[in-house]
């Protein structure tokens, strides 16, 4: 009996330890979405990110799991605990700024694990936490410029979520964009102090032509709404954060696409060398973590294709800068850390 | 014997109605390619399959109980209270000022992160002011109800939206965290000091392991488990003491059960309804303030609704029903339902299936469960026929008659 017990506890050891070398071979992502992985935005964008960072680490390398349409904040710090106490995950994404407090109270207390949150400038000052974010305002500027040349009615209209994040520097870059062509273009913004009310978008989208605007763009899951109302009226629609071209059917012009597989994969290395976090990233057009896709039905001009191109060049260069407040602010700061 | 008979009768539905919904929920896992066993394996794992899941169970259930405690008053008082969620941002929105400015006036700048700090009178305060503006807040609808006799399911519902414009305006405004403002100004207020957060507790056990030899557990030392567990349940003691054994709880019964009776018996009814109100609002808002002292520590909001509440001023409803509309009742049931939401959140994270199928199968078990107070219902009655056949009695409630009685027959001796 006690030979039996002797080799039982044997295979026992053994499978686990097979089992223990399987799960160090895999690297495990947990992550965490605001909205559903279909929402042509945001989460989406985060959704198609691990999808490629799967296919280009292959599936036996790599492998994660996701809980979407978390909206609500204390539902967030349920499943961000359950992962970060379960063991299994290297990373653990909160995708959304609005769960930062939740990271960073769960970053102190499982120090083991890797924490990457956005989109925001700010680690906490923690070893263990990553932090993220997109320089929408870039893309934003990009359409804003495309929207100044193809108005024919001098008002263009945007519908924003809250103004925060990269929303707000979307529309600010978008602003700048068309005012960079001319200043006379009116460009009326609303945010409709939501993500998620699809139909509160649509009527300020409706609203938008009602006031004259022949162009529509906007951010957030709830973009939905107004790419349906561009659509009706047959008005031109310049979108962000996902490719949104099977919905805006032939009246879509360019998305600023964000690839966050870029940072994903530098976090993962970084991770598997035993940094666990302490780093910010920024999603530009010139790491190629920001991407300006055109509608496959859209069709440019040579000449407003030169323009689109050399504005693309301005901005990686460093010649075109779209919102120049935050540089003098990001200047300052930096003056301030120097000191 | 035969009382306890009947309750027992009583809850066979609602098990029925569960086993029943889990069916029905089985069909829609099943059309996504998911094992319904597994499937709900996976929802009592999330729900009590560890002491974390366990305590995050609880942390979800307090405000439900909170709000369900208020909703039992408003119920019993004949009122109809659908601004849970409205009264929770109100009681939130006063809580968390009081908690800032206090905090501020009384804790030093450096000692703001103390950890194991507790001021007690900055807590009690900011309880305090958290129920008086959730109180406020439902006294209004119940004054508008009393007094102009507007109906109060409307006016709480318009109110809900207000309240949420307000949290929505005061949050990008003047109670927006300072180190927020600029180009990533999020909505949401400043972290509390440490003295004005409800601290969380872990309970010590110890066990004898060995002849001479104890062995010492410390259950739910590393999770969010918080006071406000404890006040709510304190609290749905006391309030089934101050509905069942006090003069003023019998009175506002009384009005809940018969107006023009209750009126000729001398009560001042259009007062006893805007007190269920007023009470029922300052539960609500103590939920509000209490899911920002005791876990989030700030105000925050994605400009939804239930992106702060969580549903809570909504579940809670449900919970208070299901409770038999008696605060006692309303503590297992919004553990039920606090389950029932963690669990589910568990059950999409490990087979994937999207959200809208966990918001359904949810759906179907409440409407289940709750639908199964129709049987009850029909059994009260006829226990209610007979007794009348027997002594003569007034008019039926009007709750009762509104399809939302409890069994909690035997309990009209306050």
């Amino acid at each position: 009996m006690k030979k039996i017990s002797t080799i039982g506890l044997l295979v026992l050891l053994l499978v686990s330890g097979v089992v223990s070398l399987a799960h160090d071979d895999v690297f495990r992502i947990a992550a965490l979405m605001p909205s559903a992985t279909n929402d042509l935005a945001f989460s989406q964008s985060m959704y198609d990110a691990l999808v490629a960072v799967q296919a280009e680490l292959g599936e036996e390398a790599f492998e994660f799991t996701i809980q979407d349409s978390t909206y609500i904040v204390d539902d967030a710090a349920v499943a961000l605990r359950d992962w970060a106490a379960s063991g299994e995950y290297q990373l653990v994404i909160a995708h959304g700024s609005q769960y930062g407090p939740i990271v960073e109270e769960l970053a102190a207390e499982f120090t083991d694990v890797s924490f990457a949150w956005g989109t925001r400038q700010d680690t906490f000052g923690m070893d263990n936490v990553y932090s993220y974010a997109a320089a929408s305002d870039e893309g934003g500027y990009f359409n804003g410029v495309l929207a100044a040349h193809l108005t024919e009615t001098g008002v263009v209209g945007l519908v924003g979520p809250i103004e925060v994040g990269d929303g707000k520097l979307y529309a600010d870059g978008f602003a700048n964009g068309v005012a960079s062509v001319d200043e006379d273009i009116e460009v009326n913004i609303v945010f409709i102090g939501s993500f998620s009310d699809v139909p509160l978008a649509t009527e300020a989208a409706e609203t938008h032509i009602a006031n004259g605007a022949d162009i529509l763009t906007g951010t957030a899951q709830m973009v939905v709404g107004p790419i349906a109302v561009a659509v009706a009226n047959d008005v031109l629609w310049f979108g962000s954060d996902a490719s949104q071209d099977e919905l805006s059917e032939d009246i879509g012009v360019a998305f600023q696409i964000y690839k966050w597989e870029v940072l994903l994969l530098d976090m993962i290395s970084k991770i598997q060398e035993g940094i666990l976090g302490g780093e910010y990233y920024k999603l530009t057009l010139a790491n190629e973590g920001l991407v300006m896709e055109y509608d496959k039905d859209f069709e440019a001009s040579d000449e407003l294709m030169a323009i689109a191109d050399a504005t693309i060049a301005g901005i990686v260069s460093g010649d075109i800068v779209p919102i120049p407040e935050m540089m003098e602010e990001e200047i300052s700061d930096e003056e301030d850390g120097d000191e | 014997m035969a009382g306890r008979l009947n309750r027992l009768i009583d809850f066979a539905p609602v098990l029925i109605a569960l086993i029943l919904a889990l069916l029905v929920a089985s069909v829609l896992l099943l059309a996504l390619n998911a094992n319904p066993l597994e499937a709900y394996d996976f929802m009592l794992q999330g729900a009590a399959g560890s002491e974390n899941a366990l305590a995050e169970t609880l942390v979800k259930a307090t405000p439900i109980l909170f709000v369900g405690i208020g909703i039992t008053i408003a119920f019993r008082g004949g009122m109809i209270n659908i601004g849970g969620e409205g009264q929770m941002i109100a009681g939130a929105l006063a809580g968390v000022t009081v908690a800032l400015v206090m905090g501020e006036m009384r804790v030093p700048p450096e000692l703001a992160k103390e950890k194991g700090a507790f001021d007690l009178i900055i807590v009690a305060c900011s309880l305090v002011g958290g129920f008086l503006m959730g109180a406020l807040y439902g006294g209004l609808a119940g004054f508008l109800k009393a007094y102009f006799d507007v109906n109060e399911i409307l006016s709480t519902i318009m109110l809900n939206q207000i309240a949420v414009q307000m949290m929505n305006f005061l949050l990008n405004g003047i109670l927006l965290d300072p180190a927020e403002a600029g180009f990533n100004n999020i909505p949401k207020t400043a972290r509390l000091v440490t003295a004005a957060q409800l601290p969380r507790f872990s309970i010590n056990i110890d066990l004898p392991r060995q002849i001479g030899e104890i062995q010492h557990i410390e259950l739910f030392a590393r999770t969010r488990l918080h006071w406000g567990l404890l006040i709510a349940v304190f609290l749905a003691v006391i309030i089934y003491i101050f509905l069942w054994r006090t003069s003023l709880g019998y009175r506002i019964r009384a009005v809940g059960e018969n107006q023009r009776a209750s009126s000729y018996a001398g009560i001042n009814v259009k007062r006893q309804m805007m007190f269920s109100m007023f009470l029922a609002g300052g539960f609500a808002g103590l939920a509000g303030v209490v899911q920002v002292l005791g876990l989030q520590y700030r105000l925050q909001t994605d400009g939804s609704p239930a992106g702060f509440t969580g549903a809570a001023g909504f579940n809670g409803i449900v919970a208070a029903l299901f409770g038999g509309l008696n605060p006692i009742g309303a503590i297992p049931a919004a553990a039920f339902f606090g389950g029932l939401l963690v669990g589910a959140q568990k059950m999409q994270r490990e087979l994937g299936v999207p959200a809208s199928l966990i918001t359904a199968v949810n759906g179907l078990i409440v409407v289940f469960v709750v639908s199964s107070e129709i049987f009850i219902l029909q059994r009260s009655k006829r226990r209610v026929s007979v007794a009348e056949n027997e002594t003569p009695t007034l008019n039926p409630s009007p709750i009762k008659r509104e399809g939302l009685a409890s069994s909690d027959d035997g309990e009209e001796d306050g």
